[in-house]
Formats: C-alpha cells, structure tokens, sequence
C-alpha cells in the first residue's frame, strides 16, 4: 500500500483552518435539531403509544371536526334567516360495531365544537336537559323561587332537527400473523322533526390493522 | 506516482455520490426548516416527502416524493372557506398522509376553529384531493401542512 504523508508543514498550515471551520460552525443563528423533553402527555389528535384497531382519540377528533365543519357549509343548517334549533346528543347514536366507545365522547364534542364554531346560525336544544329545566319552570311558576332576570316562555323550546347515527364495524383476522383489521363506519344524519326527511349526511370511515394486544376500556 | 490518478478518481466518484444523495430530512440546512411563513399555500411538513436545500455539495437541490399539483379556495353557499389542494403522489407505493388547514384573516390573525390533522391515502403515482373547510364566515388566508402518517 502506498502512502502520501503530508510534511509537517503542510500540517501546521491547515490547523488554523481547521479552527477557523469549527468557529464558523458553532456560530450564527441556526437551527438545532434536537428532540425535546419525554413527557407523558399526548397530542390527542395523534395515535399515541398505545394504538389498535378501534376508535381512538384522533377518530374521535378527526370525524367530530369533520362533520362540525361540513354541517356550516350546509345551506338548511347553517344559512337560514332564522336559526334553525337543533338537538344533539347520543340518544339516538347506536353503536352497533365491536369497538368500545361511549358515544358521548362523539356527540359532546361534536356539540360543544359546533356550538362555538356555529356562533348564532345555530340554536341548540338540550333535550337531555328538560327535567332539570321543567323542575326550575315549575318552582317560578309555584312562587317557590322569583321569575329570574330573561323572559319567561310557554314552554320548553321545540327542535327543527336531530342528529341520530349510527357506528358498525367489520374485523378481519389473518390466522398466521394474527394481525387484526378493522373497517368502521360513523354515520350522522340531521333528521327534520316535523317531516322526518333528512337534511344532512355525514360519513366517517376508516379501516386499521394492528398486531398489538391493546384493550379498549 | 501512478495511484494518484486512482485515488482522485476514488475521491471524485466517492463526492459525486454524496453530492447525489444530497441533504437527509433531518439536516439542518434544509431550506424549508427556516422558509418564511406564507399564507394561501402548501407545504410539507414532513422533509421525507419534499425538501430543498441552497447550499449542498453541488449547490442546490432536492428530493420529492410526493408534489402539490394545484390548490386554492372558494366560498361555500353559507359563506365558509373551502380551501383544496391536488397532491400528485410520484411513487410506486401509497401513502398514508394527514393534512391540516391553518385559517388566518386577512391581519394573520388566527380566526376559526383550531386545525384537525385529516387523514387520506395518496395512491401510487396517482392525483389525490384534500379538502378543508372552514367554520367561520369571514374571508380567510389558509396555509395547509401535510406530514406522513406515523
């Protein structure tokens, strides 16, 4: 093998280049790369550690925001003179599919969302609320406590629409791998109270695999 | 003295390969990490999908794996925002992406609902559509940011 060794000359030349690279490479205002601290929360709209096959932080998130901003751009819903009063809640979300999920997570925060994104162009009913407000209608009306500072009505306020749904599922398993897939389906549908036609359809689809062990609770 | 014309030929090679793999996603030098915020526009947020660089061995460069083919906005009949964007997919095998829509007025100041990475496929060498709506009915600028599902 034959080699080039450089005189010592040539070695001392280059060592002040050499400093001078590794100045310019410490200084100036560049951007440092670096991961940041572990933490044990999670963004919920990504698939965190734990991740399988059934309905997850991020669906819930991902098909909430969807249908909220989809139900705005609908003409009946979100472009009346008069807006429309609607009723969401899970009273009428069936969950048909396989996975584990309280469906309030969905329809709360499908109302909550659409109720501060909707900022007047919607009125929402809360029909899960009317025992607790009948019980305080009828104590005004008894004389056990005073009219309070708003006006008073005839009764309760009636709906226009309300949201029903429904969520199915359809699992796989491959015997060698043992890996799990899963199709889900999410559907939503606005419902006229007086004619029962609909008047907004919302779909959510996903289809997942894992091997993972997870257990949904 | 006749391994010197080797060695420069080794050396040579050896640069012109690197000069070719160009910049990794995680460098540093990449001209998106440190790129102006600009609204009306899409980008990738993930540098595995599309990145450039002004300073690589050979001057400038690039790699892309995917590429917006159009995008814009338009009003809804209530008013809201949509805004789109064609992502072209220039491989042989699908991606899974997410994307989200970043709605600002016309001051930059954030206006609507807080940004919902959605998720889509883009398939092999194929056009795909992501579309995004807003929730307010005010004029808005969008800036949409698309990463690979991990």
């Amino acid at each position: 093998m034959t080699r080039f060794p450089l005189p010592a000359g040539a070695v001392r030349a280059l060592v002040p280049f050499a400093a001078a690279a590794l100045l310019a490479g410490c200084a100036g205002n560049q951007v440092e790369n670096v991961a940041g601290t572990p933490t044990v929360y999670e963004d919920p709209e990504t698939t965190g550690r734990v991740g399988g096959v059934g309905i997850e932080s991020q669906d819930v998130v991902a098909m909430t925001d969807e249908m909220m901003r989809d139900m705005l751009r609908n003409r009946m819903l979100a472009g009346r003179d008069v807006p429309p009063r609607v009723i969401i809640d899970n009273a009428y979300l069936d969950n048909e599919s396989s996975s584990v999920i309280n469906t309030n997570q969905l329809t709360d925060r499908l109302r909550i969302e659409l109720n501060r994104a909707a900022n007047g162009r919607m009125v929402f009913v809360s029909r899960e609320s009317a025992d607790m407000v009948q019980q305080e209608r009828d104590a005004k009306r008894d004389g056990v406590v005073d009219s309070g500072t708003i006006r008073e009505t005839a009764a309760q306020a009636g709906a226009d629409y309300r949201l029903r749904g429904r969520i199915t599922s359809l699992d796989a398993v491959d015997r060698d791998s043992q890996t799990q897939s899963r199709y889900t389906q999410v559907t939503f549908e606005m419902v006229d109270l007086e004619l029962g036609t609909i008047v907004w359809s919302g779909l959510y689809e996903m289809r997942k695999a894992a091997q993972d062990n997870v257990l949904y609770r | 003295m006749r391994s010197i014309p080797n060695v420069a030929a080794v050396v040579t090679a050896l640069l012109l390969v690197v000069g070719c793999q160009g910049l990794p996603s995680d460098s540093e030098r990449l001209t998106e990490r440190t790129a102006p915020v600009e609204y009306n526009s899409v980008v990738f947020t993930d540098y595995n999908l599309q990145r450039t660089w002004s300073d690589g061995l050979l001057g400038e460069g690039g790699r892309y794996r995917l590429s917006v083919e159009r995008h814009g906005q338009r009003r809804t009949e209530t008013g809201t925002t949509e805004v789109f964007a064609v992502i072209r997919n220039h491989t042989d095998a699908d991606y899974t992406l997410e994307a989200r829509t970043h709605f600002v007025d016309r001051d930059g100041v954030p206006t609507d609902a807080d940004a919902v990475w959605k998720r889509f496929t883009a398939s092999a060498n194929g056009l795909t559509a992501y579309r995004e709506y807003s929730t307010s009915d005010q004029p808005l600028q969008y800036r949409v940011e698309v990463r690979e599902v991990r």
